[in-house]
């Protein structure tokens, strides 16, 4: 068993356009031990586990295993050392069985020459299975498989191509909690094993409680890294933020006017009986786990996803939109959680992007009027202060910040009544996100009520006057943003009502 | 070379790369023929080869941006040119005729784009089940033979002129230019891009994608349809299978286009460039005494080696 250093990273750097993601990172993992890998979003993380799986080429970094330098320059030279992912896209082939994927990558033991052993497979699969006390169905299709058992097929994967290091990222979000005990039992037996887990996740208390050590990431540099024994919660906290909440985000200045829009036990396949109400200049912040159902909130108030029971009034007259075209037209509008995704064209110009959901308004029957259009994007750009030499230019040549604000800007041209913001500073690095933060503040000060979703659980504490908390689909409870601090914070995501 | 003057010139052959590649098949051919080739009779011959086939591609630019596909165009062009030959031989007015055909042939590229925008089939199996259906109609309706003994008024489409200009010609020039107002100046076309960039992002923003897509398959109809029927007016008769080579070459030339101009967006110039190179390759193999098998296999080479290396200095550029 090897419980010596696996792997040391020496002076990694990655620089994006606009943002260096990464300043001089050194982190080593060891054989047969958990490690946990914090920070807040932004901090490097991810780009850190692209490096290593080789989706992402650092700038600059040194690699050793087991003490050799090498490189790591494409997914395959990841599998090569050993380095597995598990995350929440499995890729899994879903009409195979368990034992099919496991032995996917690998060779399937043969008999009669070519003809696959299925009896030698289902025995060696039960041998992988078990030494790392997995209890699977191994005949099903994995699509019938819940979360949990879907993350143990990937592990049992890694295990059987001799994986040596797995990168967990945040694998226990969708999980109950007798399932993410399943899940630590076998990361303990992954240890037990020598084995290295790295454990990427929010989620302090399963950090303290599950790793041995700890590395804290901010700003793309590792700021703190040690025992866990050594840890509790505020230390990482405060490692994690490293500047008191107050001066992150700007101060209030509007005032709360008219209610815009009231919800009534609103319902639908992933919701029920969900009811606030909405000023102007407001803004609320969601709060809960991911997968509570937040994000469907925003989708269902979007005309996403359709309502099944409940109403929904706007401006005093009822609103239940069928499509995001309807939504946007009655002045919601939604900033979705994956920009890349969701929010912005790469591959066209910052122009038409920011004009893309206001095209009647910069055209007359139909036809574009460039100049005026144009203009009206620079205002709009400007607003959010977008910061851009060529709106011509691409969006994807833009930092995650101005991208961010493209987005913004896309919204802003609308004079949203209702403005969803879903993950708002995803991506965007810190100094970006003091921007982004004034910009809602503006948006709320001119009378838009906004909706805020986010992980980031300061950022809902830093800046929203009220807090709904839902949990399953369902509110558990509503409270003005005053005296909340982030383990009550926590408490009342778990569906407490109380601290 | 330096890394950077490296990356300047990856960058023109990939905007300039298809164009280059035309001119030096120009030159190539020029040189090879140079009595026949270049001559002013060949090139307007060139010209008047493509017309029909650039009026279609045209079309299918449109459905391309959004990523999809549309393979019943040589099938509704064939279509549409029998049923106008077999109305125009009913006794129906010439230009009654042709007006009732193009209706016929929008519709059923609509039909297209309600199977798959709406009822969710690929593009490239819905327009593969149209494409036999439409055909098989064409064979029905034509009991699978030539109608030959069209009114003399209907070979102007594909056969006068104006002035010194084909009417074909002029028709090609028209079509370009329509499908480059509605590409570049509409609010259409900037919303069938933002589908072809992202189509979550732009149902996001408010874009009422499935109906933007079954426009596009409308439009793609219309103007194979179109292209159907002037060259039906071209050979001045009606093949219920005349429009077939449409098929492959309007993709051809619309993946052509994409090489060119912008990067890995259809575009109507890409396109016009991509038909132009398919009908000089032709021409010119023709005129060298080139078998028309060994064309085939010429034309298909030469798709792949542009798309090849459009597609590598675009990887390296990054």
């Amino acid at each position: 068993m090897n419980t010596g250093e696996v792997l040391r990273i020496e002076g990694l750097k990655k620089q994006y356009p606009g943002v260096q993601a990464l300043k001089d990172v050194d982190i080593s993992f060891s054989g047969g031990e958990v490690h946990g890998l914090v920070g807040e979003n932004g901090a490097g993380k991810s780009t850190l586990i692209k490096i290593l799986a080789g989706i992402v080429k650092a700038d600059e970094g040194v690699f050793r295993f087991d003490g050799k330098e090498s490189t790591i320059s494409s997914s395959k030279d990841a599998t090569r050392h050993g380095l597995s992912f598990i995350h929440q896209e499995l890729n899994l082939v879903n009409y195979f069985n368990a034992m099919e994927n496991i032995f996917l990558g690998h060779t399937y033991p043969r008999h009669y020459g070519p003809l696959v052993d299925w009896k030698k497979l289902r025995e060696q699969t039960r041998t992988i299975c078990d030494s790392l006390s997995i209890d699977l169905p191994l005949e099903k299709p994995v699509s019938h498989l819940s979360a949990v058992q879907r993350a143990m097929v990937a592990i049992a994967r890694a295990f059987a191509v001799n994986g040596r290091i797995y990168f967990m990222d945040e694998p226990a979000t969708a999980l109950t909690d007798v399932e993410k005990e399943k899940l630590f039992n076998v990361i303990q037996s992954l240890k037990e094993q020598g084995k290295t887990v790295v454990y990427v996740t929010h989620n302090l208390d399963d950090i303290l409680r599950i790793t041995d050590r700890i590395t804290v990431m901010r700003d793309g540099q590792v700021v703190k890294h040690s025992r866990t024994s050594t840890m509790t919660k505020d230390s990482l906290i405060s490692a994690m933020i490293g500047k008191n909440l107050a001066s992150a985000f700007p101060p209030k200045t509007g005032t709360i006017g008219k209610p815009l829009m009231s919800v009534e036990n609103l319902s639908n396949s992933l919701l029920r009986d969900i009811s606030f109400t909405l000023h102007s200049g407001e803004i609320l912040g969601i709060g809960g786990l991911v997968g509570s159902g937040r994000t469907e909130l925003l989708e269902t108030l979007f005309g996403v996803r359709s309502v099944t029971t409940g109403t929904i009034l706007l401006d005093g007259t009822p609103y239940r939109p069928g499509s995001p075209g309807e939504a946007i037209s009655s002045g919601v509008v939604l900033v979705p959680e994956e920009r890349r995704k969701g929010g912005l064209v790469l591959s066209r110009s910052i122009n038409e992007n920011i004009t893309l959901m206001s095209l009647p308004e910069v055209s007359r029957f139909g036809f574009l009027r460039h100049t005026h259009l144009r203009r009206k994007a620079l205002e709009a750009g400007r607003s959010v202060r977008l910061k851009a030499s060529d709106y011509e230019h691409h969006v994807d040549t833009l930092s995650g910040g101005n991208q961010q604000k493209v987005v913004f800007a896309k919204t802003v041209m609308r004079i949203p009544k209702v403005l969803m913001l879903d993950e708002p500073s995803k991506g965007v690095d810190v100094g970006a996100r003091f921007e982004i933060y004034s910009i809602i503040r503006d948006l709320a000060s001119h009378g838009a009520a906004i909706i805020v979703v986010s992980s980031d659980f300061n950022e809902v504490l830093g800046l929203a006057d009220r807090i709904l908390f839902i949990r399953e689909g369902g509110m558990t409870s509503i409270h003005d943003n005053e005296g909340i601090d982030q383990e009550q914070y926590l408490h009342y995501c778990y569906g407490r009502t109380h601290a | 070379m330096n890394t950077h003057s490296k990356t300047r010139a990856l960058a023109i052959i990939k905007t300039w790369g298809t164009l280059m590649g035309f001119l030096l098949l120009l030159i190539v051919f020029s040189t090879l023929r140079p009595d026949v080739f270049p001559s002013g009779r060949n090139m307007r011959n060139i010209i008047e080869q493509v017309a029909t086939l650039a009026i279609v591609a045209s079309g299918v630019t449109v459905v391309m941006i959004t990523g999809d596909f549309d393979l019943s165009v040589g099938a509704i062009a064939s279509l549409v040119g029998v049923v106008a030959a077999l109305l125009m031989k009913s006794g129906m007015s010439t230009l009654m005729s042709i007006l009732l055909a193009l209706a016929l042939g929008t519709s059923a590229g609509l039909l297209n784009g309600l199977i798959i925008a709406y009822g969710g089939l690929s593009a490239f199996v819905g327009t593969l089940a149209t494409m036999t259906a439409y055909g098989g109609v064409a064979l029905l309706i034509s009991k699978g033979t030539t109608i030959f003994a069209l009114p003399e008024n209907f070979k102007v489409l594909g056969q006068g002129s104006l002035s010194l200009l084909p009417v074909s010609v002029l028709i090609m020039a028209f079509t370009v230019f329509v499908v480059y107002l509605l590409l570049e100046q509409t609010t259409y076309g900037r919303r069938l891009y933002a589908i072809g960039g992202n189509e979550e992002a732009s149902f996001l923003s408010g874009i009422r994608t499935r109906q933007v897509r079954l426009i596009a398959f409308g439009v793609s109809g219309f103007f194979a349809s179109l292209g159907g029927i002037v060259l039906t007016s071209r050979l001045f008769s009606a093949h219920p299978q005349a429009g077939s080579p449409f098929m492959l070459n309007a993709a051809a030339a619309v993946f052509l286009g994409m090489t060119s101009f912008r990067e890995g967006e259809a575009n109507i110039m890409g396109t016009l460039l991509g038909v132009f190179i398919i009908g000089v390759m032709g021409n010119g193999l023709n005129i060298l005494g080139i078998n028309t098998y060994v064309q085939s296999i010429l034309t298909g080479a030469i798709i792949i080696f542009a798309v090849l290396l459009s597609s590598i200095a675009k990887k390296r550029q990054k």
